[in-house]
């Protein structure tokens, strides 16, 4: 049988000359032109990637190189070198293992995120300095004001006064963090904010909304309970690590992703089930303590709950249909465990005078922008 | 004078690109559900693929990079920007004075180490390339590189973009000049004069009027930067009203009016620009006696482009059909939850069948036609002068700095031009 043959181009590795060269294959691979005369070992020849018809071949570890674009000389070649294509072989079994295992790497970041960062944040919250909880604290007000469209401050003297005093008594002997501060905003929101730090924001609708001042300080010694288990540090601590090794998962890692999802946490306040209740246990006792009515934070629950509900039956638009989602029926829930857990004997006190919470309600007055109809 | 005409070499790539699709589809379904790690293999893939079918002087080039090395590099990147991060945040929350200057002050730093990492990327790249069994290279300084360029836009900031061609031929002398095939060193001859046209084309069309409405706006103001332009009025932003003399008039228009039409001009101008700017860079660009040569045209730009912003509109379209009729279906639906997951599973397809289509587009369209037409464009006049490239002896560049500039959202797998 003759020995398969064909033209080429040998590149020596040492320059870029080109040298036209015959191939011969036999037992060895044959290159033979002007001044060259080299053999390489079948086995040792390994195929570059090449458009076809064209062909380079090389040996393991070397720079030397041919080309060649003869079709029946690369069957040949193909037929007679064992490892042609060794390393694409290598790389076709490496890729399914590379793809399980970055799965695998990807599901436990992701499970880390859900379960791992939440367990972690509890029992590093406690652990926060309270003067970087405090700084932490401040950072985050000016971000929230911010995202609430810079809502004025409220202080009508005779109201603030009132509330300060109601404040007092309330957390009197309760040890609550001495630099406790708290600010009411004017809003059309009903809600209450607890910050890093012992900071407590009021938005004014939320006192619009008390019938009476029994469910304002309820919501307020709710707010307490959380401020007294450091809630808001261990949900920043939580968002702040779940939303790192998100993005760091996601490839996406510019630091402004944290910095947004530190102001959404305090936001949302995403605090989760368990946290609501402890606070929701703390109102209870912090009412009684106080002489106030402990059913009063239910009542007003209660109320929440039904109005979302007619509004989220009134028109399924998006916003009451998840607020419905959210406070339904874990609301009507957390209303029950707090009438089983209040002594009957606080019902129907009130924690301050008529004449008192009326001058409380007017705090917003002097901070009204004209333009609000 | 030499009574010997050069050979002239050609550079030459297949647009049929025939199993590249392949390779696109399946990089991004691996991207996909590998959380986007199989992406560094993808690259790696992509440029085995690129660098394989173009031929130089009918010697295709090798790329012997691993995703590997790609990959380690990315968690070296992780390992100093973490740090540097957390390092960050916790001087705005500690000086709360800083706070408001986090993203100013980690911008600048980010910059340079982005620069730094798109140089020793490309070190990397050019010590992964193998032609004719010799090895590419590059040496110079990342951080001289880096520092150049911070220079350099701070200059084109301050001359409103004016010095942005100098800016461009100064990095790509550095580049190419640093730039080494075997012992052999490229030159380049690239000059800011030789792309002030088609720059000062695309500066006075698209950027021109933007830039002097917002002078005569800031005029208006009388200097002074307007932090409260915008105000909230109940539940509604609108502009504040103390500034109507200027919004409320024709300098305010103008300044809508520019800033839409200087987005569109700049869109239409920008394939103009880069393909003009890439032949006059191609021809500045020497190894040796042997110099390149283009002949690329705007137009040859223009159609992948074109087909493919055609067909990124046509899918922006197809989802907002689905998203009304999804809607409606919605509406229908009412409270049947099962219809709800049906629907959303139904989004979710759609979506990812619309995010391959477009992945596979980019990579057919822009990546490999623009690639094609550089290289087709390009001849290397005198090209015996190639013969005389000798191999080094220089170790092959880390992986490491091209992992930072993807960790930095630079990776671009596939680089056109030099």
């Amino acid at each position: 049988m003759a020995a398969s043959q064909a033209s080429g181009t040998y590149f020596d590795g040492l320059t870029a000359r080109p040298h036209p060269v015959t191939l011969r294959l036999t037992d060895r691979l044959e290159i033979v032109g002007r001044d060259i005369s080299v053999a390489w070992d079948l086995a040792d020849i390994v195929a570059g990637e090449t458009p076809p018809p064209l062909m380079r071949l090389s040996v393991v570890g070397e720079s030397a190189r041919i080309e060649f674009t003869d079709e029946v000389f690369a069957r040949a070649v193909f037929v007679l070198c064992p490892d042609l294509y060794r390393p694409e072989a290598r790389d076709a079994g490496g890729r399914w293992r590379l793809v399980l295992w970055s799965v695998a790497a990807g599901l436990s970041v992701l499970l880390v995120a859900i379960y791992g960062v939440p367990a972690l944040a509890v029992r590093l919250a406690p652990l926060v300095p309270d003067a970087i909880e405090s700084r932490l604290g401040a950072a985050v007000d000016g971000q929230i004001v911010n995202i609430l469209g810079d809502p004025p401050a409220c202080n009508d003297a005779p109201a603030q006064a009132v509330l300060d005093r109601l404040v007092a008594r309330m957390i009197q002997g309760r040890g609550l963090p001495s630099d406790l501060r708290l600010t009411v905003r004017r809003h059309a929101m009903a809600n209450a904010l607890t910050l890093p730090g012992g900071r407590v924001i009021v938005l004014s609708n939320l006192i619009a909304q008390a019938q009476n001042a029994d469910e304002f300080a309820a919501i307020l010694a709710h707010e307490f309970g959380h401020v007294v288990a450091r809630d808001p540090t261990r949900s920043l601590i939580q968002a702040t690590g779940s939303s790192f090794l998100l993005s760091l998962v996601l490839g996406d890692l510019t630091g402004s992703t944290i910095i947004v999802a530190l102001g959404q946490a305090a936001v949302s306040a995403g605090y989760s089930r368990d946290a609501e209740r402890t606070a929701d246990d703390y109102a209870v006792t912090m009412m009684e303590a106080a002489g106030g009515d402990a059913f009063a934070l239910a009542t007003m629950l209660e109320r929440i709950a039904k109005d979302d509900a007619k509004d989220g039956a009134k028109d399924g638009s998006k916003r009451n249909l998840t607020n419905f989602l959210r406070s339904h029926p874990f609301t009507a829930e957390r209303a029950a465990r707090i009438r089983a857990l209040a002594s009957p004997g606080s019902a129907g006190r009130r924690i301050l005078p008529d004449e008192d919470w009326a001058v409380l309600k007017r705090i917003c007055t002097k901070a009204a922008p004209a333009t609000e109809p | 004078m030499h009574g010997r005409a050069g050979r002239t070499g050609l550079i030459a790539f297949d647009r049929k690109a025939p199993g590249l699709t392949g390779i696109a589809v399946r990089g991004f379904l691996l991207s996909l559900i590998t959380f986007g790690i199989y992406r560094f293999w993808y690259i790696t893939e992509l440029r085995r693929f690129f660098w394989s079918r173009t031929l130089i002087d009918g010697s295709p080039a090798e790329y012997t990079g691993r995703g590997k090395e790609l990959f380690l590099g990315f968690l070296v990147a992780l390992a100093i920007l973490i740090p540097l991060y957390i390092a960050i945040f916790v001087a705005s929350i500690s000086v709360p004075a800083l706070a408001p200057f986090a993203g100013a002050l980690s911008f600048p730093i980010l910059f340079v180490l982005g620069q730094f990492a798109l140089y020793r990327g490309r070190r990397y790249r050019a010590s992964r390339t193998f032609w004719r069994g010799i090895r590419l290279g590059q040496d110079g300084s990342g951080i001289a590189y880096a520092l150049m360029a911070a220079g350099w836009w701070l200059l084109t900031l301050l001359t409103f973009g004016l010095a942005f061609p100098f800016m461009r031929a100064s990095l790509e002398r550095y580049r190419i000049d640093h730039t080494l095939v075997g012992s052999s060193r490229m030159s380049s001859t690239a000059t800011g004069r030789s792309i002030l046209g088609p720059w000062l084309l695309f500066y006075s069309v698209a950027l021109l009027p933007v830039i002097l409405s917002l002078a005569v706006a800031f005029a208006g103001l009388g200097f002074a930067i307007p932090e409260d332009l915008l105000v909230e009025r109940g539940s509604r932003t609108i502009l504040n009203p103390a500034y109507d003399s200027v919004t409320k008039t024709a300098i305010g228009f103008s300044v809508v009016g520019a800033l839409g039409f200087g987005t569109v001009a700049g869109v239409l101008l920008i394939p103009f620009y880069r393909a003009r700017e890439t032949k006059a860079f191609m021809n500045a660009a020497s190894l040796g006696p042997a110099r390149l040569a283009s002949t690329l045209r705007a137009g040859q730009f223009y159609w992948p482009y074109l087909v493919y912003f055609l067909s990124l509109i046509g899918f922006v379209l197809l989802i907002l059909v689905i998203a009304v009729l999804l809607g409606g279906g919605l509406h229908l639906a009412g409270s049947q939850s099962g219809m709800h997951i049906a629907i959303a599973l139904g989004t979710i397809v759609l979506y990812l069948g619309g995010a391959l289509l477009v992945a596979v587009l980019h990579v057919r369209l822009i990546q490999a036609r623009l690639w094609e037409a550089v290289a087709t464009t390009t001849v290397i006049d005198d090209a015996d002068g190639l013969d005389a490239v000798l191999a080094s002896s220089r170790a092959q560049a880390s992986g490491l700095n091209e992992g930072m500039a993807d960790a930095l959202d630079l990776g671009g797998a596939i680089e056109i031009g030099l």
